[in-house]
């Protein structure tokens, strides 16, 4: 009979992987969604200018992507948590 | 989840910082008044008013392009803000912009009474409202006063033209105070602070520009009481009915103790004409709106601040050329310009 305080290393790594992509996946998800708040309001106001004087068209696409690195950042904190630990 | 007040805004108050950005400066002004009628036509016909004096350029000449052109390009201007809102803001720009439904009713009825041509009229038209120039065209169309107020009779305006009686100061005083009756519901409705303070601080200044004219004109308090709007910020009833009281030097006194003062201070000395206090109250009126926009960016204020600054834009380059029309002197050009 298997005794059940010992546990198999292998099932241990394994679960371990597993909550360390699952971590992975919500730093994304959430960075995802925070980007995606942040921006809708900027990209709508870009949009606004934009339609009154093109010349506003860099400026806008600027301010927009600005918050796409709080994105990069949860990217980041997924790919140190994939590949480092 | 809903959204927040500042997605709700973003985009038309982006938009309405860049048109307030295409305005003419203020600096443009002292120019305006060393140039002659076709020299300033020439200079809005490269602006923003291009569309419109190019395409009136055909059917008017001198002045009375400049005057279709400036009212047409008000209009197109109010239209496309209406268009291009959504929501809250539509809502709340749609009511304020009933304005000109009650100035075109104005303007029509004056017209009709006074017996004036259909093409007198159209000058002063400027269909920015709800009521379409297709409708205004075919109220223009009916001569007499009371032909203009049974058409009118599915409109949301009729409660105030109802009671015509041959006296047009009645009605057009019933129209005043419905109109901004239903802008202060309509604020109320939105729960939107920031517009109900801004439209109570415009009742305050409209209500002190009704008591110096009746004042200077020595009209008795019980006349001036009907004329005068309710729903101020800061002159309440009780306060409207004590400054209407007062005699004219105790009653241009008594405004020290309010906020307004500070506006006329400046004038108040030199009271035998009234241009420059009117003068100075919608240069505090512009001055006013356009600094708490700054405070609350992401709110209807900025519209309204670009509403504001639009009407004083075409007013002062009315000014300008009927000035000039007329050979008035340039300082008195000056002083009507609100800048």
């Amino acid at each position: 009979m298997v005794d059940p305080s010992v546990v198999d290393p292998a099932i241990v790594a394994a679960n371990a992987k597993g909550i360390i992509a699952i971590g992975a996946g919500i730093a994304v998800g959430l960075c995802g969604i925070g980007a995606g708040m942040g921006e809708q309001a900027i990209g709508a106001a870009a949009v606004g200018a934009m339609a009154e004087d093109e010349k506003f068209f860099g400026k806008g696409l600027l301010m927009t992507v600005i918050p796409e690195s709080i994105a990069i950042f949860g990217l980041v904190v997924a790919l140190i948590l994939l590949f480092v630990f | 989840m809903g959204k927040s007040q500042a997605v709700k805004y973003a985009y038309i108050v982006a938009r309405v910082r860049a048109m307030k950005g295409k305005l003419i400066p203020k600096e443009m002004y002292p120019k305006f008044l060393n140039m002659d009628i076709p020299e300033i036509t020439r200079f809005i016909g490269e602006s923003e008013y291009k569309n419109e004096v190019d395409e009136l350029g055909k059917k008017y000449r001198g002045t009375d392009l400049f005057e279709h052109a400036l009212n047409q390009n008000l209009a197109l201007t109010y239209r496309k803000l209406i268009e291009v809102s959504q929501n809250e803001a539509n809502y709340i720009i749609t009511e304020y912009l009933r304005y000109w439904d009650i100035w075109n009713i104005k303007t029509i009825l004056r017209g009709k009474f006074s017996g004036a041509s259909e093409e007198e009229i159209l000058e002063d038209v400027v269909s920015a409202g709800q009521l379409r120039y297709r409708d205004l065209l075919d109220l223009i169309k009916i001569t007499s006063v009371e032909g203009v107020i049974a058409a009118l009779s599915k409109t949301p305006y009729y409660p105030a033209l109802s009671g015509y009686k041959g006296v047009l100061a009645d009605i057009e005083n019933n129209l005043d105070k419905l109109y901004y009756a239903n802008l202060i519901k309509a604020g109320e409705n939105s729960k939107d602070r920031f517009f109900l303070k801004f439209l109570r601080t415009e009742i305050d200044l409209k209500n002190l520009k009704i008591l110096f004219r009746m004042k200077s004109a020595g009209m008795e308090r019980e006349e001036i009481l009907k004329l005068l709007i309710p729903g101020g910020i800061e002159l309440k009833e009780a306060h409207l009915g004590r400054l209407a009281a007062l005699p004219f030097p105790e009653f241009v006194r008594a405004l020290e103790e309010y906020s307004y003062w500070k506006a006329i201070a400046g004038v108040s000395n030199d009271l035998t004409s009234l241009i420059n206090i009117e003068t100075q109250l919608d240069k505090y009126g512009l001055v006013n709106i356009t600094r708490i926009s700054y405070y609350y960016p992401l709110s209807i204020l900025p519209v309204l601040d670009y509403i504001v600054s639009k009407k004083l834009e075409v007013d002062n380059l009315r000014i300008i050329v009927r000035g000039k029309e007329t050979k008035l002197p340039e300082e008195t050009i000056k002083a009507h310009l609100v800048m």
